[in-house]
């Protein structure tokens, strides 16, 4: 293990701790100390090290409960928080989100390795109830029942978080047999035992010399090892406003490491066969309907633009019949533009191999792909358009169920990709 | 009188035959040369071609973005380019060799010369493969980031990239190959200069919106505000 990463101050501070939580995402100085005194009141006697970027909160005396000085009872049966000034590096404008978040969750994996935690938790997105001990809330069953990996179960508005409920979570439940709505978190918590083995598969470099993303291997490696997954419905999580100029950058900053992953646990996701559902700890928690207007016309025109200028590298990577289909699809009026599930798993399946193969370059492919899962967004939300959220969740799932049923296409198309070209 | 041209007659015979012997060996050892670079040219042609055939050659070339390459080849196939280019060179080899065999200064010359111009043939060949490779790689992108910009002049731009990468990889090949220098200097100007200034007219033109909302973004980025282009009352959330 590297031990470069840690900062010396932190051996100064303190030398080990029952739990390690990361604040990655960034909050007001006011958000941190309710956060900090939500965990100094938890009931358990726990050595809690809080890692953050907040300058405040490391010259605040964060701790007024450390050490050995106090005697009173009601002292020892709460937790010592500790304060860690972060070891990563505050992001730099223009680096890929994805590839800084990256770094981020490798050092307080690292971090919490190197101090011998039994969990720990981070948490990255802006989250409502933050300051009411909600990090507790995912790290409570890595203490109480030994649950390896803790997951959050948002409370979703029906057009939020379209690239997990498009691809990701679909795509990872057929892949690994289990119904998780939020697999890459970016919140939860994880077990000393699962953190190691997650450190042992990213440490290393892949083929391209860049680290593989701790996020992408850290539910598959889980489910690979038998290892425990609880979902925690956690309430509505704030999301980051779209980035239109962006969204291709995104795309592959983060499906690129899923599509690596997928190739490393080729072995085990070919074994699988029906996808089971995982424990949820909580009440569900149910929101209003989602305001605004969706615009479908842009992302059908972009979908139109990159099936008029795309099919020289569409044409590397799908096979005739979807190309077929693509073109059908573009001709539609947009009051009737709707893509098959059935199309977009074979999509979605078809990209992924294209990486493994390296068709053609891997950035290229996966930027590629912009204008189909834009076609795909529009589609839901020409689908969705007057329905609630109950709607969407049957959407979702019959979505789910064509990526199960498209799997034997993927596991064929994987061990053939010459000899099966339908 | 007779006598005199009789032997002059003699003597150019003589003479003549003596020449002509003398290129004999030469002459034989030409045809040698020929004989065996022909019969190694066959099997190494064969070995090639079967070869690239077995690694799926014409495939991978059309995968890698050398499509193209299959219509200049004889019968559409750049296996076979590769195998009669192979051959060919292992033929021009072994004249090469027969020639030199002649002892005569002039052939000496001629070969000394070819193989000094050479190093200078490969070194425009490589420059040529890098920035084919180059150009198709950079099209590539460009043509990727102008769709997903949603520029409706994406493969125009794509084109006109490609080609300013291939004109200087063309002009980088014949400065190496000292073919017209002077030439080639004002053409590429000329050329480079003439798509340089049709690209900026297509952006300028064609993409006056995307510009004014790029500047208007970097605008409120360098104000401090989100670099987002949210629509209003967009619910949309992807990450």
């Amino acid at each position: 293990m590297e031990t470069d990463a840690i900062p010396p101050e932190v051996h100064e501070q303190i030398d080990s701790a029952d739990l390690v939580v990361g604040l990655i995402a960034e909050f007001d100085s006011q958000t941190v100390a309710q956060f900090y005194n939500a965990l100094r009141a938890l009931p358990d006697p726990l050595r809690i090290a809080v890692v953050d970027n907040d300058p405040a909160a490391a010259k605040t005396p964060p701790n007024p409960n450390a050490g050995e000085t106090e005697s009173t009872e009601a002292a020892k049966n709460q937790a010592t928080v500790f304060h860690l000034a972060s070891p990563w590096t505050k992001p730099e404008g223009n680096a890929p989100i994805m590839l800084r978040m990256a770094a981020a969750y490798q050092s307080v994996f690292e971090l919490a390795d190197k101090l011998q935690a039994r969990g720990c938790c981070v948490i990255a997105s802006g989250l409502e109830r933050i300051a009411q001990g909600w990090a507790w809330q995912l790290a409570q069953p890595l203490f109480q029942d030994n649950i390896d990996l803790v997951l959050p179960h948002y409370a979703r508005r029906k057009f939020e978080g379209l690239l997990n409920n498009g691809i990701i979570a679909p795509l990872l439940r057929t892949l690994y047999g289990k119904r998780i709505n939020n697999p890459m978190g970016p919140d939860f918590a994880v077990s000393q035992r699962l953190l190691q083995r997650v450190l042992a598969a990213t440490g290393g470099e892949n083929s391209n010399g860049k680290r593989r993303h701790p996020l992408a291997s850290l539910t598959s490696t889980a489910l690979c090892e038998n290892l425990q997954v609880v979902e925690v419905h956690c309430g509505p999580r704030i999301y980051p406003p779209v980035d239109w100029t962006g969204l291709s950058s995104i795309l592959a900053d983060v499906l690129g490491p899923i599509f690596l992953d997928m190739e490393r646990k080729a072995p085990c996701w070919q074994r699988t066969r029906v996808a089971a559902s995982v424990r949820a700890i909580g009440e569900p928690v149910v929101l209003d309907k989602d305001a605004g207007v969706i615009e479908t016309a842009r992302m059908v025109e972009s979908f139109q633009l990159g099936n008029r200028e795309l099919q020289e590298i569409w044409g590397l990577v799908l096979p005739p019949s979807s190309l077929f289909e693509l073109r059908k699809l573009a001709r539609l009026p947009l009051e009737q533009f709707h893509m098959p599930d059935e199309l977009w798993v074979r999509i979605v399946y078809d990209f992924a191999l294209a990486h493994r193969l390296r068709t053609i370059s891997r950035d290229h492919l996966l930027r590629s792909m912009t204008p189909l899962y834009l076609a795909w967004v529009a589609s839901y939300a020409q689908d969705l358009k007057a329905s609630g959220v109950t709607s969407a969740e049957r959407r979702l799932e019959r979505l789910s169920l064509a990526y199960e049923a498209g799997k034997s296409y993927l596991v064929s198309r994987w061990r053939w990709p010459d000899r099966f070209n339908p | 009188m007779w006598q005199q041209v009789k032997q002059a007659l003699v003597d150019s015979t003589t003479h003549f035959l003596t020449r002509f012997a003398s290129l004999l060996p030469g002459l034989a050892a030409l045809i040698v040369a020929l004989f065996l670079s022909t019969i190694l040219a066959w099997i190494l042609a064969a070995i090639a071609r079967r070869l690239l055939t077995s690694l799926h050659f014409d495939e991978r070339l059309g995968r890698w973005g050398f499509a193209s390459l299959a219509e200049w080849s004889p019968m559409n196939s750049p296996t076979h380019l590769v195998s009669r280019s192979l051959a060919t060179l292992v033929l021009l080899s072994g004249f090469l060799i027969g020639i030199a065999a002649f002892d005569f200064e002039w052939t000496y010359l001629l070969v000394q010369s070819i193989f000094a111009y050479l190093p200078n043939v490969l070194a425009a060949f490589l420059v040529l493969f890098v920035g084919n490779l180059v150009a198709r790689f950079v099209a590539r992108s460009v043509l990727i980031g102008a769709v997903n910009l949603n520029l409706q002049h994406a493969r125009f731009l794509s084109i006109g990239v490609k080609w300013l990468v291939i004109v200087l990889t063309v002009a980088m090949a014949l400065d190496h190959l000292k073919i017209a220098p002077g030439v080639v200097e004002l053409a590429f100007g000329i050329l480079f200069g003439g798509i340089v200034f049709s690209l900026a007219l297509a952006v300028g033109l064609g993409s006056k919106e995307f510009v004014t909302k790029s500047l208007e973004r970097d605008g409120k980025k360098a104000a401090g505000e989100p670099r987002s282009e949210p629509v209003e009352g967009d619910p949309l959330r992807h990450l």
